[in-house]
């Protein structure tokens, strides 16, 4: 009879230890998704700020609220963190940062970045 | 090559050709975004009622519509094994896609200056 015994019997998430690489990658995944839940509320927004002087009026006031304030830095930052690593995929599918340094590097060059303009997205917004 | 290795073939290219515009048409919304230090109704609505403005836009929601179309069915295809399940989902999220494009066709016809 073979032994399965050491088989682990189930996947636990939080024993994997991801690499950058796949860390950035997953949040991909991730924001993608959020996006996907944030069209609805685009369009909600567009609707009000082009509907007349009164509900874009309402609209700047509505962005105003702590918790509108939450959801816009979540879809900016959705945003942010989606099309900084989507130009890095693209980049890869022209044969750039294959190598594992590379790939490492340019990983690493994305979190900053991205921390960069997340600071300056904030600073515009909220100072 | 076999039918087969081209069926993902479609949904990869797609996915990136939308990629490339809603890249390009971020910068350039945020190029004309960045132009105003408050931006006042009149304005904003002129901007939307310019017709070059209006199917740059109308062409960004649906790049975005297709891209999310290609990219939310690969996690489903990933994560969703029943099949009927699956199915439903798909079809959920098609209408849903479906629906906000046309959502933003009736605001589109909302503009007017």
């Amino acid at each position: 009879m073979m032994q399965y015994d050491s088989r682990p019997k189930y996947l636990n998430l939080f024993k994997i230890k991801l690499p950058v690489t796949g860390v950035i990658s997953i949040f991909h995944r991730l924001t993608g998704i959020l996006l996907f839940a944030f069209i609805p509320v685009s369009l909600y927004f567009l609707q009000l700020s082009v509907k007349d002087a009164a509900s874009f009026q309402q609209l700047s006031v509505l962005m105003l609220s702590p918790l509108s304030r939450f959801f816009i830095l979540l879809m900016l930052w959705s945003l942010v963190h989606h099309l900084i690593t989507g130009l890095r995929f693209l980049l890869i599918d022209m044969e750039f940062f294959l190598s594992r340094q590379s790939s490492r590097a340019s990983a690493w060059g994305v979190v900053i970045v991205e921390a960069l303009v997340m600071v300056t997205v904030i600073a515009g917004l909220f100072l | 090559m076999s039918m087969v290795a081209l069926e993902g073939l479609r949904p990869w290219i797609l996915q990136r050709l939308t990629a490339v515009y809603l890249l390009l048409y971020v910068f350039y919304a945020l190029a004309y975004w960045l132009f105003f230090d408050t931006l006042t109704y009149v304005h904003w609505l002129a901007w939307l009622a310019d017709d070059v403005n209006q199917i740059l836009l109308s062409l960004f929601y649906l790049s975005m519509l297709i891209h999310a179309w290609v990219g939310i069915r690969d996690v489903l295809l990933d994560y969703i094994k029943p099949f009927l399940i699956k199915l439903l989902l798909l079809f959920g999220v098609a209408l849903f896609l479906i629906g906000s494009g046309f959502w933003l066709l009736k605001i589109l016809m909302m503009v007017q200056v």
